[in-house]
């Protein structure tokens, strides 16, 4: 069986199996925050369409992209080897005509679709009920579309990310927390090169800039603090450039690590 | 006749410990036994030889191949685990047809081989229920389904037996016979001697990482025969019951319990044994209450022959 085709067969059982799952209930619900946020924000401020894009950036930035994804992310990211050889079903794959590639990348390849659907949804119900009154304008799709576009990234790479650390850490969601919620959130602010060492980075350089809701949203303005950024094209070829390599060496590490079942 | 698997100075760790020591051996077609105690390296042979395991000194290779690393050796291959362990979100079905997909099969094919497997296994009833509502017995079956489904010509079933009630492992037996009929090899590992026996005559003894024996079961008994058993006898008057039993050639050695109603016998003859104190029972007068044999199981044999 060829690579490719090995992949689409892991990739079917566990895009099916992982719907089943009931961290895909939990994490649906966790989704449905923004929803909540943004009927309280589209009540609060009834009639002033102005600050929404600022607002819904300063959503999109706290929830979406330095929670939501990464939490995501890790979960399923790490799951991905760890899972297999916690619950033992390891046997049951490396004991098939599979390349040992094609079941993290089959298993990787579902996960990243599962965790988008769940960001789409949430981002759309919160997007568009914020919106409403903008629903005629086509600027308001291409924005939209955008968001999700460079939360599609995100889920990318940093499940990427974790799913290295699945493959040679056995507590790799201790080291992925350590991470996601230190690491991420605070090397984003160092000034010159430094920031350049963090996946938000080059989510953030992607995001339109509003400074208008800095100033306004000093509770969070040191999240939305962004020194540097990168261009666009250069932030997107980074992040696949990022995500490719993390990915081959999660590859490479499982085709020759070996698992052994805690007895 | 050419071996099917084949390994040479085959060794483990892990870590400190050792798994396997050493191991050299041929497996041609039909069944074979791997008989050992628990943690004596039969799970570790297996996972070895189906890839789960890279061997730390040694080779081990199917059909001339070397296993680890090497998924399209696993085209011909099933293998059943000894854990207890599914996807337990999947119905019987959904488990046997997600996993034929690995093999490449079109749609109409993976359900018509997931249907004959659960038919094979009597699941096909309960082939809509989540596994994890299964039995312990069913879940033993659907286990061997999955190793069966793609019709492989080499079968690893590591304690295939366990778990199932009499009926269930009778049904079981007849059917790996089965594969051996239709010219496939199964290697299957258990501690329990009759169960291995019911399988097949040809026996591996793995203990402490190690192979005591090869061969086929007359030999296997023979070594069993020169270990020396002890019998318990309890009777309303054991020192009666030894008088009857001066003299008896078949006797190495005799002692009474500490509770004084137990007469422990040592002998190299078994079978002569129990033939001589069925007759003395028979002539009366000597009522025996309990008759044990403390050390007539694997585990003794297996360190009477390591002491050897």
């Amino acid at each position: 069986m060829t690579v490719a085709k090995a992949v689409r067969q892991v990739f079917g059982f566990f895009a099916f199996l992982g719907r089943k799952a009931g961290k895909v209930r939990v994490f649906a619900v966790l989704g449905l925050m923004p929803v909540a946020l943004a009927v309280v924000v589209r009540i609060v401020l009834h009639g002033r369409s102005g600050p929404m894009a600022a607002v819904f950036t300063e959503i999109l930035m706290v929830f979406f992209l330095q929670f939501y994804i990464v939490i995501l992310a890790l979960f399923y990211g790490t799951s991905i080897t760890a899972e297999e050889v916690e619950n033992r079903t390891l046997s049951y794959l490396i004991t098939r005509p599979l390349p040992k590639a094609a079941i993290v990348l089959g298993k990787f390849a579902a996960y990243v679709l599962l965790m988008f659907g769940m960001v789409v949804v949430s981002l759309a119900l919160s997007y568009f009920i914020m919106n409403a009154a903008r629903l005629s304008d086509p600027e308001l799709y291409l924005t939209f579309l955008r968001y999700l576009g460079v939360l599609g990234l995100g889920i990318v790479a940093y499940t990427a990310f974790f799913t290295l650390l699945g493959t040679f850490l056995k507590r790799a969601i201790i080291v992925g927390l350590v991470f996601g919620f230190g690491w991420e959130n605070v090397i984003q602010y160092f000034p010159g090169s430094t920031q350049k060492f963090s996946i938000v980075h080059y989510l953030k350089s992607l995001l339109p800039y509003h400074p208008a809701s800095i100033s306004g949203g000093r509770g969070v303005a040191l999240l939305l603090f962004r020194l540097e950024p990168t261009k666009p094209l250069a932030a997107v070829l980074m992040l696949a450039a990022v995500s490719a390599a993390l990915l081959a060496l999660a590859c490479w590490l499982f085709r020759t690590k070996e698992y052994l079942y805690e007895d | 006749m050419t071996a099917v698997i084949s390994a040479s100075h085959l060794s483990k760790w892990y870590g400190n410990v050792l798994g396997l020591n050493d191991i050299s051996l041929e497996l041609e077609e039909g069944i074979t036994g791997l008989l050992g105690p628990n943690g004596a390296g039969k799970s570790t042979f297996m996972k070895l030889v189906t890839g789960q395991m890279k061997p730390a000194i040694g080779t081990v290779a199917i059909r001339g191949r070397r296993v680890w690393n090497d998924p399209e050796i696993f085209q011909g291959i099933g293998f059943c685990p000894e854990q207890d362990v599914f996807y337990e979100d999947m119905t019987g079905s959904e488990f046997l047809a997600g996993l034929l997909r690995f093999y490449g099969f079109p749609k109409k094919e993976i359900d018509d081989r997931a249907a004959r497997a659960l038919d094979v296994v009597d699941l096909t009833a309960d082939k809509d229920r989540l596994i994890r509502g299964y039995s312990r017995g069913m879940r033993q079956r659907i286990k061997f389904a999955q190793a069966i489904a793609h019709d492989p010509g080499i079968l690893i079933l590591d304690e295939p037996l366990s778990g199932l009630d009499p009926l269930g492992k009778r049904k079981l037996i007849k059917l790996i016979k089965g594969f051996k009929d239709e010219g496939r090899t199964v290697i299957v590992s258990s501690h329990v001697l009759p169960e291995i026996e019911a399988l097949t005559s040809q026996i591996v003894l793995i203990h402490q990482g190690q192979i005591l024996a090869q061969g086929d079961i007359p030999y296997i008994r023979e070594l069993i025969e020169a270990h020396p058993h002890q019998i318990s006898v309890r009777s309303s008057d054991p020192r009666a019951l030894a008088a009857r039993f001066v003299g008896d050639r078949s006797i190495q050695k005799m002692t009474f319990a500490a509770d004084g109603q137990t007469l422990v016998v040592e002998t190299h003859k078994r079978d002569e044994f129990f033939g001589r104190l069925t007759g003395i029972v028979l002539e009366g007068g000597i009522e025996v209450d309990e008759i044990s044999s403390p050390d007539d199981n694997l585990q003794a044999v297996f360190e009477y022959l390591v002491g050897k």
